[in-house]
């Protein structure tokens, strides 16, 4: 039986894959100290290559329509094997929420509130996090749209602003970067914005038609990656290699727009809309961490649950890191290691070993 | 610590009596460890005792002892 009740149409789930997509605009700048100028190739080249994992997520979901990841691993792996696996699942959903938590916080603290306690904003933000998600799955899908507007907007409008400022030398060389630094590149650019949608392998499983899922998902994984490609354009043309030292390039950037001395400061537009967008992301978290944990213990409901772990998060976030450097160092290379087996080969190996046992069977013996 | 006594207190409140008048007694059992593991880490936090991150504690496994990362650039 699945925890969650409700349901959403395959537009909605097109608006929640784009938002989501581009909740990791911030996290771009992880791959900006590395791929430097060629960040927009490094996203060009990780979406490629992310499209067959994605698109392997997207056939689990059509296999076992109405299953979440935890039921799937349940009757593809067993009952103890299933359960270590969507433990494994369960980690790596707390432990990106509590970094995307820390990212608003870290946000906060260094451009926008800096006076303000560190601890008082992760509440605040992971309380309103707890509240949208426990109004349901039905609720963040009907906002979707919006947060996917305004992750298409802000980007395209303050690209517009910085026209004029924008030197286009500064791409060239092409081609220059050492191929492992382009390797590690992608491989972040693949595992932060692209294969995180994992965690709609929790979400598909609401899907009233499961069969139109994968048109859904690449448009919304398009629309995201257009706008992750507009913000590094902007930043390498505007910034160029300057980029690589600043704390957010994207802040600096639109710090930069001047039109006539009247529209100046647009920077608050990069701090309101990367609010709401890592908003929607630790919202789809959080909603995945719960969901799948009552799922683990088989309970009826999920939402007694949601305080409690976001209290947890709160703390988790607070701790995870010791600073910005410790963040982007373990981040670059732990962060993503640990993730890669979850992302590039558990979901390939649970969708072959279903086609092989032919799973699931019409008895319906594998709904755990 | 009052403002996480206060905190906690409010979320036992609002959830507890929901979960015994419908008689879930598995989620007020899952409820119950969650909020203690939830409580026991604010406390620690509010009390400025180390909390271990799970991430130092990879990055220590993968990176330093099993030596797999990216060449420094």
């Amino acid at each position: 039986m699945n925890v969650e009740k409700g349901k959403i149409c395959s537009m909605q789930l097109f608006f929640l894959f784009a938002g989501f997509v581009q909740g990791s605009v911030l996290l771009v700048d992880f791959a900006i100290g590395i791929s430097e100028s060629q960040t927009w190739m490094v996203i060009l080249i990780g979406l490629g290559l992310a499209i067959p994992f994605v698109l392997s997520y997207v056939a689990l979901a059509k296999r076992f329509p109405g299953m979440n990841v935890v039921q799937i691993n349940d009757a593809v792996y067993g009952r103890f094997l299933g359960k270590t696996l969507s433990l494994y699942y369960i980690f790596f959903f707390l432990m990106t929420l509590s970094f995307n938590i820390r990212d608003v916080g870290e946000l906060y603290i260094t451009f926008l509130m800096p006076d303000t306690s560190f601890i008082f904003l992760l509440v605040a933000f992971s309380a309103t996090c707890a509240y949208a998600v426990s109004k349901g799955l039905e609720v963040l899908a009907r906002i979707s749209h919006l947060i996917a507007l305004i992750g298409i907007f802000v980007p395209i409008c303050t690209t517009i602003l910085l026209i004029d400022q924008m030197d286009f030398s500064n791409f060239l060389p092409l081609f220059e970067l050492p191929f492992a630094r382009m390797l590690h590149g992608i491989h972040i650019m693949m595992a932060i914005p692209f294969c995180e949608t994992l965690v709609f392998l929790m979400i598909m499983a609401s899907l009233d038609k499961a069969e139109k899922a994968k048109k859904s998902i690449l448009s919304g994984l398009l629309v995201g990656t257009v706008s992750l490609f507009i913000v590094a354009v902007r930043n390498t043309a505007v910034l160029g290699n300057t980029q690589t030292i600043w704390t957010s390039p994207s802040f600096q950037s639109t710090r930069l727009i001047d039109i006539g001395t009247v529209l100046t400061r647009m920077d608050f537009l990069i701090g309101i809309a990367q609010t709401f967008l890592i908003f929607f992301k630790c919202c789809l978290f959080l909603y995945a961490s719960v969901t799948a944990i009552a799922q683990i213990f088989n309970l009826k409901t999920y939402i007694p649950l949601v305080l409690p772990v976001a209290g947890i998060e709160v703390i988790l976030a607070a701790t995870v890191f010791q600073s910005k450097v410790d963040h982007a160092e373990i981040s670059q290379n732990a962060g993503i290691i640990y993730s890669a087996p979850l992302m590039f080969l558990i979901p390939p190996l649970t969708l072959l070993i279903a086609k092989l046992r032919n799973l699931p069977n019409k008895g319906g013996k594998n709904d755990s | 610590m009052i403002y996480l006594v206060l905190i906690y207190t409010v979320i036992i409140l609002f959830t507890v009596p929901d979960l015994v008048k419908r008689k879930l007694k598995k989620e007020l059992a899952v409820f119950s460890v969650l909020c203690f593991i939830a409580f026991v880490l604010g406390l620690l936090y509010v009390l400025d005792v180390p909390i271990p991150s799970p991430m130092k504690g990879l990055h220590k496994l993968i990176v330093e002892k099993w030596g797999i990362r990216y060449p420094k650039q």
